[in-house]
C-alpha cells in the first residue's frame, strides 16, 4: 500500500512539478506556501485524474447507450443479462482499492499536518469577533496594520522555511483558523486550546527600513490570506488578514519593531499591554465584579493599609510586580507577579490607562500622555519622571 | 346512475364537502398530493431566499456610509446635512438596504410658554444629548440654557449619593459665576440605564423619543437569508420531498395495498408538518435564525438576534413528522405487501423508501433530543454545550451530525429508488443487478451511522478523524455500485427520451460529479483545505439538488399523469428541463474552482479576485429560475388544459400503472393478482398499453435467467 502511495504520489509530483505555475495549477489552487501544499495537491490532482477518468467513462457510455439504444418504432430491446457477477466484482473492487489509496495517502499527510516538530516557534492565537490576534514569542502583537478589503486590520508575518506552531483559543464562539497558501485549518474553541503547525517555504515580503515596515516583493502578490472558515456572525466574512512570509532576517527586524512600542501612546498602550497580558480575564474596565476588582473609576480610590493609603502609580506598579504585597480587601490572592515579563514604560501605560478610566483624572491622563510621547520625541526636553508627575 | 367518478380527486357533491374531504382524510394519496403543495412552496420559499443570496453575492463588497451614532446610509446624499461631513466609510455586503431599528429614550422637553424650547435626551450609553429647536440665529437659545463659546449646552457631571453618574443641564446665568438653576438632568443608574428628571423652574413634561437606534448591517439580513434557505430546504422541503409526497401517494399502490398501515397516523404526520412549518413561519417573521442550518454551539445558544428557540423548535416538532411516516412505511412494507410479492418482487423504490423509513426511525430522535438540549439551554441556561457555562461545543457538533449525516441519506436514498424506477420504465429494460441496487440501499443506510465525524475533520481530535475517514470510504463503495448499475441498465435497452429519461440522464451526470468530488472531501489531508469552503457548498448541491432534487422534478413527470390523470407538454418539458441542467451546473460547478481557490462559505463579502467566479454563478442561478418557472407553467397547463392521461402512457410493469389515472378511491378496484415482477421487460407486455407498440425481444432457449 505504500509503494502504491510513493509510486502514485512522484508520478503526480513529477507531472504536477512540470506544470508548476501554469495555467492548470493556477486554475486550481492558490500559490503553494507551505511544506503541506506539494502533497495536498498531488493527492488531490491523483483524486480528480481518477474521478475524471471514471466520469468520463460513464458520461461516454450514456450517452453511447442513449444514441445507439434510442427508442425505434418497431424494434424490440434486444436481449442481455440482467446481471453479471464478474463485472459487479469488478466494479465493487477497483473502487474499493482507488479509496484505499486515497484513505492511506490522505491519512498519513494528515498525521504529518498535526504533530507539529518539537523545536517549533510558537506563537499564541487569540479569536474573537470579529478580530485575530497573534502574540508572538518576544510578547509583540503586530503595530503593522494592512487594508484587506477594505479594512484595517493587524498584519502578521511569518519567518521563512522555519516552524511555526500556532496555539488558538477563542474569546467567544467557534472560529476557524485557515491560511489557503499553506493548505491548513483548525478549528479555534473557546475554553480549549487547539493547534496546528506550517513551514512556509516561499517569501512573500522583506523588511524595508525605510518604510519600517514588511513590504511586498512582487506588488502583483500582496501576501497570503488568513481567513476564518467557522461562520461566526455579522462579520464572518470579514475577519481577513494579511500573511506575509519574510526570510528569517527580515523576520527578526520586523519581530523588534513590533515589539518596540515607544510611538504608542501610553493610554493606547496600556489597553494594548493589558489585553495582550490577559489582564481583562479577571478585571473588568466597566464596572462588572470578575474574579478581580474592576479597573473603572478606582483611581484615587482610598487603599487603606496600602503605602500611599489609595490608587496611584506607585500603587499599581507595587500591584504588577508584587501582587501579594497588599491585597484589597475581601478579594482573594490569586494574580501572578508580572515581575521581568513587562518593561517600566509598560506599567506606566497600564497606570495611565487605569487613570484615565475614571472621569475625573481622564483629562489628567491625557495631558500626561501626550507630555510623554512629546518628551520622547524631543530628545532636549526633560527626561519626564513618571513617579513624580506634576498633578495634585 | 350514470358512470359514477370514483377517482381520489373527485368532488365530493358540495364544495364545503370536498374541502373538509381533504381536511379530514385518511387517503394516503391525498395526504401526499398536500404533502407535495407544501412541499413545492417550500422549495419555492427556499429558492427565493437562495436567489437573494446569490444576488447579494454579485459584487465582492459595496461601500456603506456610517454616521457616528452608528446609522448606515448606502448614498452620503441620504444623510442628514449636518451629518455628511462626519461619515466614516465601511464594507459590507450589497444589496440590501439597511433596516434601521429604534430605540426609545428619555427625555425630557423644556418647554417656554406652549411651545418645545429644547429636547434633553439620553443617549443608550446614557450620556446626555440637548436639540434645540430652529432659530432666527439671533436668539438661539429661548431658555436661555447655558452654553459655551461654540454654542453647544453645558452639562455638568456629577455623582448622586448611590454613585450613579448625574448630568445636569443648567440656565445661564449672566449675573454672576454661579451656575443658574438646573433646568434637567440625566441619571445613570448602576446597571447603566438613563433616566431623564425634569429641573425646576421651567415648565418641564418628561417623555420619551423614538430614535433610530442600531443599523441592522446588509451582511446580517445575508446570514439570515442562508440560515432561512438551508433550514428551509433541508428541513421542509428536501426531507419531506420524495418519501413523504411522492412516497405517500405510490408506496401503497406500487406493493398492491389500499392504503398505508396506520391512515390516521399518516394524516397526523402531515398536520404535525403542518404544525412544524407554522412554528418555521413564525421565525422567519420574528426575524429569522442567522445561525445557519446546522445550529452550532456557543453560537447559537448565544446570538440575540432573531427568534432562534422556535426555529429549533420547529425542526423538533417536523421531525416527529418524520418519524411517523417513516414507522408507517415500515410497517406498510411489512404487512401489506399484496399476496405472492416477496421481498426481492418489490419495486427498488420500495427498497429506497424501506431504507430511508428506517433511517428515519433510528436517527431523527437524537436531533430532537440534542435541539431540545439547545432550547434548554438558550431558555433556562443550562450548560450542557457553552464553555460559559461549563459545556462543550464539540459535543453538539457530535450529536448534530449523528442524525445529520444520516439525514444526507435520508434526502437521497428516496431518489436513488426514483431513478431505478424511471430508467427501468423509458429504457424497457430489466433493471442490472436488482439485488446488489437493493442491498446496496440498506448497506448505505447502515454504513451512514458510522460516519458523522467527517463534517469535523478540523474540529475533532486526530485519531478519531482516521477512523472516521475510513469509515467514509466504505459509504462511498454501494453508492458508486449503484452509478454503475443504471448505467448498465441502458445498455441494449429501448431508450425513449422522455422528460423523466432526460431528468434521469441529468441525475446520473450531476451525482456523479456530486458522488465524485466526495473523495476528496473523505480524504483527511485534501479536506483540511476543502473543509468549509465553497467546494463544499458545491459538492452537496451536486449532490442534494442535482441528486435529489432533479431526481424529484424527474419523477413528478414519471408519475405526473398517474396522480393527477392528465398529460403534461412534453416538448416545453424538455425545454424547462434543459434549461434547470444548464443553469445548475453553470451555478454551481464554478463554486468547486472557488473552493479549492479558498473561497470560505458563508460569506456576505469576499475578496475582488472571486468576483467573476461569483459573478458566473449568480448568472446559473437566474436560468435556474428561468427553468423551474417554465416547468411550473407546464404543471399549470396540464392541470387546466392537460389531455387526460391513459393508464399506463410509458408501459409501466409496477403495480400503479394498472389502476386508473388517477387511481380509484381505494387504489384498485379489486384487489390485485401479481403476474409478473416489476422489471419483466422483456417478457411481459405492460398492462393496458397497445402490444403493437411494445415489441417483445425474440427469446432463443438460452434465454438469460432473471435476476
Amino acid at each position: 500500500m505504500i509503494d502504491l502511495i510513493n509510486t502514485s504520489s512522484s508520478i503526480i509530483n513529477t507531472a504536477s512539478g512540470a506544470l508548476a505555475d501554469s495555467w492548470w495549477t493556477r486554475m486550481w489552487f492558490r500559490h503553494s506556501g507551505s511544506t503541506f501544499a506539494p502533497s495536498t495537491d498531488a493527492l488531490y490532482y491523483y483524486i480528480f485524474f481518477i474521478s475524471a477518468f471514471f466520469f468520463v467513462l460513464l458520461m461516454g457510455l450514456l450517452v453511447y447507450f442513449g444514441i445507439k439504444y434510442r427508442r425505434r418504432p418497431g424494434v424490440a430491446a434486444p436481449l442481455s443479462p440482467a446481471h453479471n457477477t464478474k463485472l459487479e466484482i469488478a466494479w465493487s473492487v477497483i473502487p474499493a482499492i482507488l479509496f484505499a489509496v486515497m484513505f492511506f495517502w490522505g491519512a498519513r499527510s494528515y498525521l504529518k499536518m498535526v504533530v507539529s516538530p518539537s523545536d517549533s516557534e510558537v506563537i499564541q492565537v487569540s479569536v474573537w469577533r470579529w478580530q485575530w490576534e497573534w502574540v508572538y514569542p518576544n510578547g509583540a502583537t503586530p503595530i503593522q496594520n494592512e487594508k484587506v478589503n477594505d479594512r484595517e486590520m493587524p498584519f502578521f508575518a511569518l519567518p521563512v522555511d522555519t516552524n511555526v506552531k500556532f496555539v488558538m483559543s477563542s474569546q467567544d464562539v467557534i472560529h476557524s483558523f485557515y491560511i489557503p497558501e499553506f493548505r491548513i485549518k483548525r478549528d479555534c474553541f473557546p475554553n480549549r486550546y487547539t493547534t496546528v503547525w506550517v513551514r512556509p517555504t516561499q517569501v512573500t515580503h522583506r523588511w524595508d527600513e525605510d518604510l519600517e515596515k514588511a513590504v511586498p516583493i512582487d506588488p502583483r502578490n500582496p501576501g497570503y490570506y488568513l481567513f476564518c472558515a467557522e461562520y461566526c456572525g455579522d462579520q464572518h466574512s470579514q475577519m481577513a488578514n494579511r500573511v506575509a512570509v519574510l526570510t528569517r532576517t527580515d523576520y527578526q527586524k520586523w519581530l523588534e519593531a513590533q515589539a518596540d512600542t515607544s510611538s504608542i501612546p501610553l493610554i493606547e498602550l496600556g489597553l494594548l499591554v493589558s489585553r495582550n497580558n490577559g489582564c481583562f480575564a479577571c478585571h473588568s474596565v466597566d464596572g462588572s465584579r470578575g474574579s478581580a476588582p474592576t479597573w473603572q473609576n478606582i483611581w484615587n480610590q482610598p487603599r487603606p493599609g496600602s503605602r500611599d493609603g489609595k490608587v496611584d502609580f506607585n500603587y499599581v506598579r507595587e500591584s504588577i510586580l508584587e501582587p501579594g504585597v497588599f491585597v484589597v480587601p475581601g478579594w482573594p490572592n490569586n494574580m501572578m507577579s508580572y515581575q521581568g515579563r513587562i518593561t517600566d514604560r509598560e506599567i506606566l501605560a497600564i497606570a495611565t490607562y487605569i487613570q484615565s478610566l475614571n472621569p475625573e483624572f481622564a483629562a489628567q491622563a491625557q495631558e500626561f500622555s501626550r507630555q510623554e510621547m512629546e518628551a520622547q520625541e524631543s530628545e532636549d526636553a526633560d527626561p519626564i519622571d513618571p513617579l513624580e508627575p506634576e498633578m495634585n | 346512475m350514470a358512470h359514477h367518478d370514483v377517482s381520489y380527486l373527485a368532488p365530493k357533491e358540495t364544495f364545503l364537502k370536498t374541502v373538509m374531504s381533504w381536511v379530514y382524510t385518511i387517503d394516503h394519496k391525498k395526504i401526499g398530493l398536500m404533502y407535495l403543495v407544501a412541499v413545492l412552496l417550500m422549495f419555492f420559499l427556499g429558492g427565493v431566499a437562495a436567489m437573494l443570496v446569490r444576488a447579494q453575492l454579485w459584487e465582492p463588497t459595496r461601500t456603506v456610509f456610517v454616521s457616528e451614532d452608528g446609522s448606515v446610509y448606502m448614498n452620503p446624499a441620504e444623510a442628514p446635512e449636518g451629518e455628511r461631513d462626519s461619515l466614516k466609510t465601511e464594507t459590507r455586503g450589497i444589496f440590501f438596504q439597511p433596516i434601521t431599528t429604534y430605540v426609545s429614550r428619555p427625555a425630557v422637553n423644556l418647554l417656554s410658554g406652549s411651545t418645545v424650547g429644547a429636547v434633553i435626551t439620553a443617549s443608550q450609553d446614557g450620556s446626555p444629548s440637548v436639540s434645540l429647536p430652529e432659530s432666527d440665529g439671533q436668539t438661539s437659545n429661548p431658555l436661555n440654557i447655558a452654553l459655551t463659546d461654540d454654542g453647544s449646552p453645558i452639562f455638568t457631571e456629577t455623582t448622586d449619593q448611590r454613585g450613579n453618574k448625574v448630568w445636569e443641564l443648567r440656565r445661564e446665568n449672566p449675573d454672576s459665576d454661579e451656575p443658574g438653576p438646573v433646568l434637567a438632568s440625566i441619571t445613570v443608574d448602576g446597571r447603566g440605564n438613563p433616566s431623564a428628571e425634569a429641573g425646576s423652574g421651567l415648565s418641564t413634561r418628561k417623555t420619551t423619543i423614538r430614535e433610530p437606534g442600531s443599523t441592522i448591517t446588509t451582511n446580517n439580513i445575508y446570514n439570515r437569508m442562508f440560515s432561512l434557505h438551508g433550514t428551509i430546504m433541508v428541513f421542509l422541503f428536501i426531507i419531506p420531498s420524495i418519501p413523504a409526497a411522492l412516497g405517500n401517494i405510490f408506496l401503497p399502490i406500487m406493493i398492491g395495498a389500499k392504503d398505508v398501515a396506520f391512515p390516521r397516523l399518516n394524516l397526523m404526520s402531515w398536520y404535525i408538518y403542518v404544525f412544524g412549518g407554522i412554528f418555521a413561519l413564525y421565525s422567519v417573521i420574528a426575524g429569522g435564525v442567522e445561525t445557519g442550518w446546522t445550529f452550532y454551539t456557543p453560537y447559537s445558544t448565544t446570538t440575540d438576534w432573531g427568534s432562534v428557540t422556535s426555529m429549533l423548535l420547529a425542526a423538533f416538532i417536523l421531525g416527529f413528522s418524520s418519524i411517523f411516516t417513516g414507522m408507517n412505511f415500515i410497517v406498510t412494507v411489512h404487512k401489506l405487501r399484496v399476496p405472492g410479492m416477496g421481498w426481492f418482487d418489490m419495486p427498488l423504490f420500495i427498497w429506497a423508501l424501506y431504507a430511508t423509513a428506517i433511517i428515519q426511525v433510528l436517527a431523527t430522535p437524537v436531533l430532537g433530543i440534542t435541539l431540545m438540549m439547545l432550547v434548554f439551554e438558550r431558555m433556562f441556561g443550562i450548560g450542557i454545550f457553552d464553555p460559559a457555562l461549563g459545556g462543550d461545543p464539540v459535543l453538539f457538533q457530535h450529536f448534530f451530525w449523528f442524525y445529520s449525516h444520516p439525514a444526507v441519506y435520508i434526502m437521497i436514498l428516496p431518489a436513488f429508488g426514483v431513478i431505478s424506477e424511471m430508467l427501468a420504465v423509458h429504457c424497457r429494460k430489466r433493471i442490472f443487478g436488482y439485488r446488489a441496487i437493493a442491498f446496496s440501499s440498506i448497506a448505505i443506510a447502515a454504513i451512514s451511522f458510522l460516519v458523522w465525524a467527517h463534517h469535523m475533520f478540523t474540529a475533532a481530535s486526530p485519531v478519531a478523524n482516521v477512523i472516521f475517514s475510513a469509515l467514509t470510504f466504505l459509504v462511498a463503495i454501494p453508492t458508486a455500485i449503484k452509478v454503475f448499475n443504471w448505467i448498465a441498465t441502458m445498455y441494449k435497452g429501448s431508450i425513449a427520451w422522455t422528460t423523466p429519461m432526460l431528468y434521469s440522464a441529468f441525475f446520473l451526470f450531476c451525482f456523479t460529479i456530486g458522488g465524485l468530488t466526495g473523495p476528496p472531501l473523505a480524504t483527511l489531508s485534501t479536506d483540511i483545505h476543502l473543509h468549509d469552503t465553497y467546494f463544499v457548498v458545491a459538492h452537496f448541491h451536486y449532490v442534494m439538488m442535482g441528486g435529489t432534487v432533479l431526481a424529484f422534478i424527474g419523477a413528478l413527470h414519471h408519475w405526473w399523469p398517474k396522480f393527477t390523470g392528465k398529460m403534461y407538454n412534453e416538448f416545453w418539458g424538455q425545454i424547462a428541463g434543459w434549461t434547470v441542467f444548464v443553469g445548475f451546473n453553470v451555478t454551481f460547478f464554478i463554486q468547486f474552482f472557488m473552493g479549492t481557490q479558498g473561497m470560505p462559505r458563508r460569506y456576505a463579502t469576499y475578496s475582488p479576485e472571486f468576483e467573476l467566479m461569483h459573478k458566473i454563478s449568480t448568472f446559473g442561478s437566474w436560468l435556474l429560475a428561468i427553468g423551474f418557472l417554465i416547468h411550473l407553467v407546464v404543471f399549470a397547463h396540464s392541470v387546466f388544459a392537460g389531455r387526460k392521461a391513459p393508464r399506463n402512457p410509458w408501459g409501466g410493469l409496477s403495480l400503479e400503472w394498472e389502476t386508473e389515472s388517477p387511481p380509484l378511491e381505494h387504489n384498485f378496484a379489486r384487489e390485485p393478482v401479481l403476474t409478473h415482477g416489476p422489471y419483466d421487460y422483456d417478457t411481459v407486455v405492460p398492462p393496458h398499453y397497445d402490444p403493437a407498440l411494445y415489441p417483445l425481444p425474440e427469446r432463443s432457449d438460452n434465454a438469460p435467467s432473471h435476476h
